[in-house]
């Protein structure tokens, strides 16, 4: 099977599951869990092919229709596709964790649109991540977007439908923003085609050039959840069921990013612009980010809206990195979107777990849960330890790459902006743990509660036996998207 | 300047309707008139990028007898038949949840909702 | 205040776009970037590379096929997403639950009218629907012709009866229909010709090119009308 076709079936595996999951569902949709994991098991398959063939040759192509870019569509697979892996491998542990999470949780004649959102969810993120086409990217934005906002409302709660509405009118804006982006840069060039557009962006007029940047930039900035477009998040997040925040949080969040990632493959590659003041803008929003973000989750009660907080914070530091430009800051910043993906839905998962099991969602209704559920409660504070980056834990690396990059780019400051950030996220994680652990349980039952069903325990054993394996092997992402970042940052010369 | 932007005064009259549109969803408090501001935002882009493909003189791109040159862009047409379909998923997913926040709160305006939360 | 306010931003905002806008190239002018790059060989070349006169149908189902394929699947998201918003709530739920339905009755003029008409507009879509080659149409504009036909006739004689116009045991394969047709072609084109959703080039094989080509606009335009009729049906129910 050539690798080309194996590039197209990564998008068509999943969609096609998508498609036939409402008939193969059955009477009562009970089928579609199994179906649905299934269908992402074989598409983890074909990601990891794709990842061991793009370690060997690099970056690698399909054409699609077989017509040459740019008078077709083109799937690329460089290094920051490889994101693929970590889509695939969370979205798997997601519908596992659903099977019975979301037959308790949800209306029953609901059960097999949410497999199918599910995956048409995967769809979008997983075809996001390997076109090189700039309009199928956001087609595939559009897919994963939609989705998200119907997975955020279909627990049928009032609270859910308020914050998917409120999702829906900033996603909308935003992916209107990146249409308008879109438009701009065709009048500029002519092409669609992100390598074409680079070459071709040289000799475009600077105030629609950078008109363009902006509109892209402030469209997948939403996305992604920065300060101070974020007041969509805290809600959609929290209010998700477990499964879908484990994802939000983790992927879709992401998806933003790779985004920024991809228009700075453009602009970088073309040198039409100067981009230090955009790179300062960034800076400083990632940096407020951290710090508002870690503040806030300080003093929430409920669980999973402290989680979306960290998020929050999260992706401050990844946009930092990705402001401050330098070779080690960036490194840093693309690992740590793989590797905060891992944690965060560790730590929703886990979540989940225990809300499912006990009925509760605040810390202090939770206290003392550590000593009836050792393993979930365990699985969270590895988690929690990664997400603050103490080694040798996924976090850490990343985080000491983005300050040193900071260093690197002569901007000291934001090095300790840093470091302050993790502090604060280390004052409400052993907050957490602390309640779990060492307090007395406020409610006698919390003692009686059981670990939950393996279906929902074992994905959260894999990814905090994750969070760890990451922390020990983190040199290797690390040097695997060293290249891309060099090719990234070639034409400015360094 | 001015000549320049009277040249482009289709774009610009998008600009001026994205404008109009993001008003609306800002200021509106009622939860379908924050919808009808993001449908104007939309045709407001679609307006623009469909403009982008406009030649002085084009006729429709469509080969046969009687055809002659110059002919429209068709690239800005495909990309905005996408586009329009996409508005139209999202229009029905907004007014499905509108439909279902009215039936469980018993009002669709957004101060109303707020205080209810 | 508020509004004042966010008028006066939206101004200070236009401004700049305004002075972005209007440094694109000319407005109507042959020798901007997208009149030159990619939009030649589609107009030159189309209708004998791609088999279809209309070049806007070429460029949406041959050259860039795979734009046209995420965007049915965009729309069997919506279903999809409606339905899971919608379905399996109970009715007395929620302080407006429990109001009677207002039914006005449908006039007989209305009533009479779309009766007379239905045949027509039918006949008409499903022209569309095949002559996208050759004039403006394809499938998304027959199915959406084909849907509103649904939706009048549901006001007119009720649900109960115009259901049949989907049936049900073929509801949810009709849904998925303009995905499934995408996918269906495009693996047949990866087995004959080496690429997803690669067409018949060589001249022999016109005959073949044509017929998927009509093949995936009756699938959009079938699997389009679908989705429709079920959304304003499953909003109906509400």
């Amino acid at each position: 099977m050539s690798f080309s076709a194996l590039l197209v079936g990564i998008i068509v595996v999943p969609l096609v599951g998508a498609l036939l999951t409402p008939i193969v569902a059955g009477r009562n949709g009970n089928a579609a869990g199994p179906w649905s994991f299934g269908v992402m098991s074989l598409t983890s398959v074909i990601a990891l092919l794709l990842l061991m063939h793009v370690v060997e040759v690099g970056p690698f192509s399909a054409y699609l229709g077989g017509w040459e870019p740019p008078y077709g569509i083109e799937l690329r697979f460089d290094e920051f596709s490889a994101s693929v892996s970590v889509i695939c491998l969370l979205g798997t542990l997601a519908i596992l964790f659903s099977f019975k999470y979301a037959a308790k949780e949800l209306p029953a004649g609901r059960l097999r649109y949410y497999y199918t959102l599910l995956l048409l969810n995967l769809t979008g993120m997983l075809g996001f991540a390997v076109t090189g086409d700039l309009f199928n990217l956001f087609v595939f934005m559009e897919i994963l977007s939609l989705s998200g906002y119907a997975l955020v409302a279909v627990s049928g709660k009032p609270t859910a439908e308020m914050a998917a509405f409120k999702y829906l009118i900033m996603g909308a804006v935003s992916s209107l923003l990146v249409l308008f982006g879109i438009g701009l840069l065709y009048s500029l060039t002519g092409s669609l085609n992100m390598l074409d557009i680079s070459r071709r962006l040289a000799g475009a007029p600077k105030a629609p050039a950078m008109l363009a940047l902006a509109a892209l930039a402030v469209g997948f900035l939403v996305k992604a959840g920065i300060f101070p477009v974020h007041i969509w998040l805290p809600d959609a997040h929290a209010i998700a069921p477990s499964p879908v925040s484990a994802m939000l949080s983790g992927l879709v969040v992401k998806i933003g990013l790779l985004g920024m990632v991809r228009v700075y493959q453009m602009y970088y590659g073309a040198r039409v612009l100067d981009l230090s003041a955009f790179n300062t803008v960034l800076v400083w929003l990632g940096a407020i980010a951290i710090v508002m973000g870690a503040f806030f989750a300080i003093f929430q009660e409920d669980i999973k809206m402290m989680l979306a907080y960290s998020t929050i914070s999260n992706v401050g530091y990844i946009v930092m990195g990705l402001g401050l430009a330098s070779e080690y800051a960036l490194i840093g910043a693309a690992v740590h979107i793989f590797n905060h993906a891992i944690i965060k839905a560790a730590l929703f998962l886990g979540a989940g777990a225990l809300i499912y099991q006990t009925g509760y969602r605040n810390l202090t209704d939770l206290r003392g849960v550590g000593r009836s559920m050792p393993l979930t409660t365990a699985a969270i504070s590895v988690g929690a330890v990664s997400i603050v980056g103490i080694p040798p834990t996924a976090g850490f690396l990343c985080k000491w790459y983005i300050a040193l990059g900071a260093f690197e780019a002569g901007q000291p400051f934001f090095g300790v902006v840093l470091v302050f950030g993790a502090l604060f996220i280390f004052v409400y994680y052993i907050r957490m743990v602390n309640a779990f652990y060492f307090q007395e349980p406020v409610h006698p039952e919390i003692l009686d509660a059981t670990e939950p069903p393996m279906s929902m325990l074992v994905p959260v054993l894999v990814l905090a036996a994750l969070c760890l394996v990451m922390g020990v092997l983190g040199r290797i992402p690390l040097t695997f998207i060293e290249p891309a970042v060099e090719r990234l940052l070639a034409p400015l010369g360094g | 300047m001015l000549g320049l932007l009277w040249t482009n005064i289709d774009y610009a009259a998008s600009v001026g309707l994205f404008c109009i549109g993001l008003y609306c969803v800002i200021t509106k408090n009622n939860l379908i008139k924050k919808f009808i501001g993001l449908n104007i935002m939309e045709s407001a882009i679609f307006a623009f990028v469909v403009a982008l493909g406009v030649v002085d003189g084009g006729d429709a791109p469509i080969m046969g007898a009687g055809a002659r040159p110059p002919f429209t862009n068709p690239i800005p047409q495909a990309l905005i038949l996408t586009g329009i379909v996409v508005a139209v998923s999202t229009t029905a997913l907004a007014l499905s949840l509108i439909i279902r926040i009215y039936r469980q709160c018993g009002t669709i305006e957004a101060d109303e909702l707020r205080e209810m939360e | 205040m508020k509004r004042a306010l966010t008028a006066a931003l939206l101004v200070l905002l236009a401004l700049p776009l305004l002075y972005a806008v209007a440094q694109l190239p000319p407005h109507g002018s042959a020798s901007s970037p997208p009149y030159t790059h990619v939009s030649p060989r589609y107009l030159e070349r189309g209708p004998v590379e791609a088999g279809a006169e209309n070049v806007v149908t070429d460029v949406i189902l041959n050259y860039r096929g795979f734009d046209t394929n995420g965007e049915v699947t965009v729309i069997f998201t919506a279903l999809a997403a409606v339905l899971a918003v919608l379905l399996g709530v109970r009715k007395d739920a929620g302080p407006v639950a429990g109001e009677p339905r207002a039914m006005s009755p449908v006039s007989p003029v209305v009533s009479f009218v779309v009766r007379l008409l239905a045949p027509f507009v039918a006949l008409f879509a499903i022209y569309v629907i095949l002559n996208g080659h050759v004039s403006p149409g394809g499938g998304f504009q027959g199915g959406a012709i084909i849907g509103a036909l649904v939706i009048v006739t549901t006001v007119i004689v009720g649900r109960s009866q115009a259901e049949a116009l989907v049936p049900a045991r073929a509801r949810r394969l009709l849904q998925a229909a303009a995905p499934l047709t995408f996918v269906c072609i495009g693996i047949a084109g990866l087995l004959m010709f080496g690429d997803y959703l690669a067409f018949p080039r060589v001249a022999d094989l016109a005959w073949l090119r044509t017929a998927w080509l009509i093949a995936i606009e009756m699938g959009i335009g079938v699997g389009g009308a679908a989705i429709i009729a079920t959304i304003f049906w499953t909003m109906g129910d509400e």
